[in-house]
């Protein structure tokens, strides 16, 4: 009797053990992934590189940068994490936080948020010493979380590309002041031909025609630390922009290529190019000339940007910290493994080396401004490049700075864009968007304290 | 006897539920961490403020709810919701029992036929709404070229883009994915009808039609409620189809609630607000299938 009675007790410790040992190697299993790929390969630190695809020079910006320098390096090799192009990279970027498996080296949106949430490691002097001072800055604590992955031309990319041979042919020029540039619409609708192709489907190229736009209401708000600020402590209000909101509403109806709202990005280059539309709007620059030129080497395209009433080329250069700024970051998680911050940290040194500037360059990417940028080899090949130097030249450009420091600015911006995408769209009108992005705004106002 | 029997039969018994219980105890543990504890924490959540990200978060009691009882595009996110899975429920069943039918009465290939039917619902929902994503694109597309091809351009519409029909366009793309399974379900339920009522309604002198409304319509009462309720299910939570071919847009026109819960908890930052979206969701999934259930069990009582 005592006997069973001890072999029953064993039993059922037996059957919880082994219940427990059986969860645990679950959950362990469930947890498990970051260290693995270390682990399995020896001397080697494998660290992943996410990043926004979607723009066709950096995606080859990336792949060529990584593979050369895995190929050097033979203590680290960096894994690519692209996520996926049509997908919004700021909300993505927010399920891989979610997820706790962060990257060692991020392409960064929203920065400021994550900053403050203590998500990024600073990123270590031996870094920024390749760099040129004015291309990075210390956060409020002083370190520096984010180092610039491409020139720091500001929005200076965000252009209309427009087919040249057209505008020769039909006798058309660039134009040098906002009436200008509807003369231009109307002589190209009046052709018999669609002016204008954009595309709203990822909900941020919205921006590349409404920026430029609203560019001359926010430049007067650059002195008072920007329109977003000002807006924010009831200094100025969102009817204030309501003059571009009716020149957007207006371009819209009346010039753009239909069928906008399910067109992605990318697709504006073959819109363009297809001869679909004479100009295309775009927010990557000389990027944009690239990928025309890949899809079809003899199409002869230029770009400029749209002017104000004045003339001038108002281009928003904010500084280089700011919940705007985007760049490449360390993960906070990556800091916590010794091996992973230092591969990463290799990674970004190589990132700014003069052999990684020419690759970019190769692949029509304005390589970052680092100190030995005078040895870089620039690439002025590309059909069209002439029109984005000569921007930088421009006596008319003025640069401004609109850089939110509300905590809760990107909820702001995302549903800005998605109520001025269902106003261009004839849902609601100016004045129900003007109202509830104001309301939006106060609301964000009060929640961030 | 009596005693002795109850002796030897307890240690066995105990020991059989302990060796279950030892069986279920690691999924039942990865069940309370993954699903039940998430949800709960949820509940917690949705009276706060937390961003998502950040470590700490304040308490503001019910304003989440109250904000989400007050803004519009919640409401037409419920819109939307209440057209997918009621309009899919509907849709699909009656489609998938129109087929299911046919597939009953066939004599030949009928295998062929019945894997031809379920075969779409062997691809993933994102995969299918990527497809119909480029096969529905406005300047490229194949519908739209074919429409024009065909001397049709009126025709050719902004499928993704068009405010005023989008959300029937998604309402069509779901229906073509969730049909497979409904169908299978239906058609199991007709081959089991006995032969002999059939007959017997038949030798009565009963048409083709009345047969099924007196027959065939109750014997399958039970398969009903299950498929609308799966139905109604998954229209409720529909998401990837949104995120595919919309991302909600144009603007928020074709947003859903578990598009706007994924929305404004990791787009816009506001975990808070959408955890306490999610828990009104539930409340929507629940009160309405529960509901929808009890009609269709009455229904099953009275056939």
């Amino acid at each position: 009797m005592h006997n069973a009675m001890t072999r029953t007790a064993r039993s059922r410790l037996l059957l919880v053990t082994a219940g427990l040992a059986t969860s645990a190697l679950a959950l362990a299993g469930c947890a498990g992934g970051s260290g693995d790929d270390a682990a399995e390969s020896g001397e080697t630190t494998t660290i992943r590189f996410l990043y926004a695809t979607g723009d066709e020079t950096w995606n080859a910006v990336v792949d060529k940068v990584v593979a050369a320098f895995n190929e050097q390096s033979d203590t680290t090799e960096v894994k690519l994490d692209p996520l996926p192009a049509g997908s919004d990279y700021a909300t993505a970027l927010k399920t891989v936080d979610a997820t706790g498996n962060w990257p060692a080296v991020v392409d960064m949106r929203d920065t400021l948020t994550y900053v403050n949430a203590g998500k990024l490691a600073p990123v270590p002097d031996e870094v920024t010493a390749l760099l040129e001072p004015d291309a990075f800055a210390p956060a409020e604590d002083g370190n520096v979380y984010t180092v610039p992955y491409s020139a720091l031309n500001g929005e200076l990319g965000m252009n209309i590309v427009y087919n040249k041979t057209y505008f020769e042919e039909h006798d058309l020029e660039v134009p040098e002041t906002y009436d200008d540039f509807i003369d231009l619409l109307d002589e190209i609708k009046a052709n018999g031909d669609v002016p204008l192709a954009t595309a709203a489907a990822e909900v941020w190229p919205s921006d590349q025609l409404w920026k430029p736009l609203a560019a001359p209401t926010f430049a007067e708000f650059s002195d008072e630390g920007g329109f977003w600020n000002a807006a924010a402590a009831g200094e100025a209000s969102v009817a204030d922009l309501k003059a571009p909101l009716e020149e957007l509403k207006n371009i819209m109806d009346n010039y753009v290529l239909e069928g906008w709202q399910s067109t992605a990005d990318a697709q504006t280059t073959t819109l363009l190019v297809n001869e679909q539309a004479v100009m295309a709007t775009s927010s990557a620059g000389l990027g944009r000339l690239m990928d025309i030129n890949k899809v079809d080497p003899d199409f002869d395209a230029g770009l400029f940007i749209i002017p104000d009433e004045d003339g001038k080329l108002n281009v928003l250069k904010n500084s280089v910290i700011g919940d705007t700024a985007g760049g490449l970051a360390i993960s906070s998680q990556a800091a916590e493994n010794e091996d992973e911050y230092a591969s990463a940290v290799e990674f970004l040194t190589y990132f700014y080396s003069v052999d990684a500037a020419n690759l970019m360059e190769e692949s029509g990417w304005i390589s970052p401004n680092i100190l030995q940028g005078d040895e870089v080899t620039r690439n002025d090949t590309i059909p069209g490049a002439s029109d984005f130097f000569a921007l930088l030249e421009n006596p008319n450009l003025v640069w401004y700075e609109n850089a939110p420091t509300l905590s809760t600015f990107s909820s702001v911006n995302t549903f800005f864009r998605q109520s001025r995408i269902e106003m261009q769209d004839g849902q609601t009108s100016i004045d129900e968007t003007i109202a509830k992005v104001q309301a939006e705004l106060d609301a964000q106002v009060a929640a961030a304290g | 006897m009596s005693a002795h029997t109850e002796v030897r039969v307890r240690p066995r018994f105990g020991r059989g539920r302990l060796a279950m219980l030892g069986f279920v105890v690691p999924a039942l543990v990865i069940y309370l961490l993954m699903v039940i504890v998430p949800s709960l924490q949820t509940l917690q959540l949705s009276l706060t403020d937390w961003d998502g990200i950040s470590d700490g978060y304040d308490y503001v009691g019910i304003r989440n709810y109250e904000d989400i009882v007050a803004s519009g595009r919640f409401w037409n996110a419920v819109r939307n919701t209440l057209i997918l899975g009621l309009g899919s429920a509907v849709v699909i069943n009656v489609i998938s029992l129109a087929v299911a039918l046919m597939l009953d009465r066939l004599n030949h290939a009928q295998g062929f036929f019945r894997t031809a039917v379920y075969l779409p619902a062997l691809v993933s929902a994102f995969i299918m709404a990527t497809i119909w994503k480029y096969l529905l694109n406005y300047n490229f597309g194949s519908v739209n070229t074919v429409l024009r091809d065909m001397g049709l351009p009126e025709w050719a519409r902004d499928w993704l883009g068009d405010s005023s029909i989008v959300i029937w366009v998604i309402l069509f793309i779901t229906c073509f994915t969730l049909g497979g399974n409904t169908t299978l379900i239906y058609l199991a339920n007709l081959q089991s009808v006995p032969q002999e009522l059939l007959e017997a309604a038949r030798i009565d002198g009963a048409s083709g039609v009345k047969v099924f409304w007196n027959v065939t319509w109750p014997m399958i009462a039970g398969a009903v409620t299950v498929n609308m309720t799966l139905a109604m299910i998954a229209g409720w939570v529909i998401f990837d189809q949104v995120l595919v071919l919309t991302s909600g847009g144009p603007g928020f026109v074709s947003e859903t609630m578990a598009f706007f819960i994924y929305k404004v908890g990791f787009g816009e930052y506001r975990a808070g607000f959408g955890s306490a979206a999610a828990v009104v969701l539930f409340l929507v999934v629940i009160v309405s299938t529960v509901a929808a259930n009890a009609y269709m069990r009455k229904r099953e009582i009275q056939a």
